[in-house]
């Protein structure tokens, strides 16, 4: 492959409704963010973090045991990272793009005050570490999330409680 | 599946209404396995009718995800309500990025080393 080329780098990635691929799926983020672009190792293991989340609500919420969730992985070089995940809808779950935006907006407001073990992961670590964060119904059926984040564009505080972390690191030789 | 292995020891408290324990954790927290991990804290903190504190040793922690956070959550707040607690040691960077996300630094003490631990707990 031509290092040095500018052509944006799509892999997608299939996978069983099942947690149990998750650690692989978090290992492939790891390698792909150090591998592939120039985030900075935070951002490797933040983008581990975003990737499962987005995952294990498709595989909880979205797609039945014995369906999929598609995975895919966009690297537009020195630019962003996108990242979507699509289930089929057949899951326990029958909530729209819009329900889930308006959740997500709701439990991202720093008054917010969670009752439950869940529900942390879009509206707290996803929308945090984001720039981008859409969600659409699929004609098929299901949602799909697409979330991007900038390689130069400095994280922004949420909630007051994130530090504004570079996106890179720049090593000179 | 990802791995995870969690061992408990007692450590010597410095006064009798406190009893210390320290909870280490090996691996990977994630939705594969936290759910049958957690009674196991949910036991120990159900045995012990006041002044549990537990020191959460992370140091071989290397993944944690938000259902992790949300059981710590709970943990700290059933500990509280006997007058006992939880305090992280050790914790990789990554692991404290993501407390620090989800704003649980400001409720649950962060300390390096065990020994701060044991110090902020006496």
């Amino acid at each position: 492959m031509e290092e040095n080329s500018k052509e944006p780098v799509k892999i997608t990635i299939i996978l069983p409704t099942n947690a149990y691929f998750m650690s692989g799926i978090r290992d492939f983020t790891l390698s792909m963010i150090r591998n592939m672009t120039h985030f900075s190792e935070q951002w490797a293991y933040r983008f581990q973090s975003v990737v499962d989340e987005l995952c294990n609500n498709a595989i909880e919420f979205g797609s039945a045991p014995g369906k999929e969730i598609t995975v895919t992985f966009i690297n537009h070089p020195d630019e962003s990272i996108e990242i979507t995940v699509e289930d089929t809808g057949t899951g326990k779950s029958k909530v729209t793009a819009e329900n889930l935006k308006k959740l997500v907006a709701e439990r991202s407001q720093p008054s917010y005050s969670f009752k439950d073990i869940r529900g942390r992961g879009l509206a707290k670590i996803v929308a945090a570490w984001t720039d981008e964060l859409e969600f659409t119904d699929r004609k098929e059926g299901g949602i799909k999330v697409r979330i991007k984040k900038y390689l130069n564009q400095p994280l922004q505080p949420v909630s007051g409680s994130v530090q504004s972390d570079p996106t890179h690191v720049v090593l000179t030789i | 599946m990802a791995q995870i292995i969690i061992t408990i020891e007692d450590i010597p408290a410095a006064t009798a209404d406190k009893k210390l324990k320290l909870v280490k954790f090996a691996g990977q927290l994630d939705e594969s396995n936290v759910d049958e991990k957690a009674k196991g804290i949910y036991d120990l903190i159900n045995a012990t009718p006041q002044g549990l504190f537990l020191i959460f040793d992370f140091e071989k922690l290397e993944y944690m995800n938000s259902k992790s956070i949300g059981y710590l959550t709970d943990w700290y707040t059933k500990l509280s309500e006997k007058k006992g607690g939880i305090v992280i040691a050790n914790a990789r960077a990554n692991i404290l990025d993501i407390l620090q996300v989800v704003g649980l630094t400001q409720l649950i003490k962060c300390v390096p080393t065990i020994e701060e631990a044991k110090a902020s707990i006496n």
